[in-house]
């Protein structure tokens, strides 16, 4: 029972911060907005365009606009010392690996989730369209709070050039880019592509607590 | 087999072989080149451009094998504190970034006359496009940590996480229905390509081996000598 609390306490102490820097995740949300605004304006009004390229579009930023709130992932806990007060209380380092993603996906990813379908609005995407979207962002979000995990705490120490993070986790969402694209735009053979969405996940989800238990672990003990 | 491991047992090795290597690699580059441009003939339907294969097949081979060396050191630097496989990592990576170059330029410079454009986004180039910059960002990433036992390490942990790649770069031509013809040599059964061919591309493959091992050994004696004098 200790163990649930101190896991819903956690979860407490990521609500209080995001609340109080809620600015934050509006900003990323204002950002994915102004950017279908920008490709609005540079592939020019036409409806018809529009919704041929919208649901690129769409996860194109989205995953954009979400490689912008990496920086936030580890970075303060690991400065003011958080995590290893949250590791000396009984928590190994997957486990607060998997605990963070989870809290990422939270508060960073479903604001964008409830953001999609006035994006969907704006870009003439039609409604049956809008559910495909939605489920394919749901696993896909989760894929990119993985490797977002693994890339921020690899980039703990990195000092100099923190931009590689953002490189890392967009070059391995290539594969989700494509089959969650696809989802969308061939309706019969859904279920094939959910799967191998699904299975993407499972191994970057399987990947994570490994790879971003052990980056923390190190940067933690070379601080 | 311990210079395998073993940076100071590597350097003793490394001596006796650096020079009949680069000798070797000279002879067997002449004798390459020669065989692929006058001893081997032409295609029957691609004509004389098939010769940009004997370049083009050995240092894709090589970057997927760079790569693939790389895994292993990495799991052995990680799994069994070997630190000589940090050494590797280090080392030979821009090594792989080069070949996998050599490997997209040549097959571009091929796809022009053949397929009639520089660039098709298939499932092979477009694998191999993300490899060579998987090499880039650990390139990037040895550069630019300033500790150096988080940095090799973290290194090796991103190579192991990038080795997803290296299956879907070999099997891309099976799975997906691509421009890029799917293996000819290196497949389970007989290699279908003819023996006029296949010498002077097994030359050229012996050729890039041996020009990656010199340079790979000079990069690793560098790397071990700036280890032991704390340069980085």
């Amino acid at each position: 029972m200790k163990f649930f609390n101190k896991i819903l306490f956690f979860y407490y102490r990521e609500y209080k911060l995001n609340i109080s820097g809620f600015q934050d995740i509006l900003t990323n949300i204002i950002f994915f907005f102004v950017s279908i605004f920008i490709f609005i304006f540079s592939v020019g009004p036409n409806k018809e365009t529009i919704s041929v390229i919208g649901v690129a579009i769409v996860w194109t930023l989205l995953l954009l606009s979400s490689t912008l709130s990496l920086k936030k992932f580890y970075q303060d806990d690991f400065e003011n010392g958080n995590l290893l007060i949250i590791h000396l209380n009984g928590f190994s380092y997957g486990f607060i690996a998997i605990l963070k993603t989870f809290s990422h996906f939270l508060f960073v990813q479903i604001p964008f989730l409830l953001s999609i379908p006035i994006a969907c609005i704006l870009l003439n995407i039609e409604s049956d369209k809008l559910m495909y979207l939605l489920v394919s962002f749901g696993i896909g979000s989760l894929t990119l709070s993985c490797l977002g995990s693994i890339s921020s705490s690899m980039n703990l120490m990195n000092q100099r050039n923190f931009l590689l993070g953002s490189v890392i986790v967009m070059i391995f969402s290539v594969p989700i880019i494509i089959f969650s694209v696809g989802i969308i735009n061939m309706e019969e053979n859904f279920n094939s592509l959910i799967n191998i969405l699904f299975g993407i996940l499972l191994i970057v989800f399987a990947i994570n607590p490994w790879a971003s238990g052990l980056c923390l672990k190190l940067s933690l003990e070379n601080n | 087999m311990k210079f395998l491991v073993n940076p100071s047992k590597f350097n003793k090795i490394a001596d006796y072989v650096f020079k009949p290597l680069l000798i070797l690699s000279i002879i067997l580059f002449a004798l390459g080149l020669l065989f692929s441009f006058y001893l081997s003939p032409d295609d029957y339907q691609q004509g004389s451009t098939v010769r940009i294969m004997y370049v083009h097949v050995p240092s894709a081979w090589l970057a997927l094998l760079t790569y693939a060396i790389m895994t292993l050191y990495s799991i052995a630097g990680l799994a069994f504190r070997i630190p000589f496989g940090f050494i590797i990592n280090t080392a030979v990576a821009p090594i792989g970034a080069v070949f996998t170059l050599i490997c997209i330029i040549s097959g571009s410079l091929w796809g022009k006359p053949m397929w009639g454009t520089w660039w098709v986004w298939d499932a092979r180039l477009t694998s191999v496009a993300i490899l060579f910059i998987i090499y880039l960002i650990i390139i990037f990433m040895n550069l630019s940590f300033e500790n150096r036992i988080v940095r090799e390490k973290v290194v090796a942990i991103f190579v192991l996480v990038g080795s997803i790649n290296l299956p879907i770069v070999k099997f891309s031509v099976d799975w997906w229905n691509t421009l890029h013809q799917p293996a000819t040599i290196s497949k389970l059964s007989k290699p279908s390509i003819d023996p006029s061919m296949m010498i002077p591309l097994i030359i050229m493959t012996f050729a890039f081996i041996m020009v990656g091992l010199a340079i790979a050994i000079l990069r690793i004696k560098i790397e071990i000598i700036s280890r032991k004098s704390n340069l980085i």
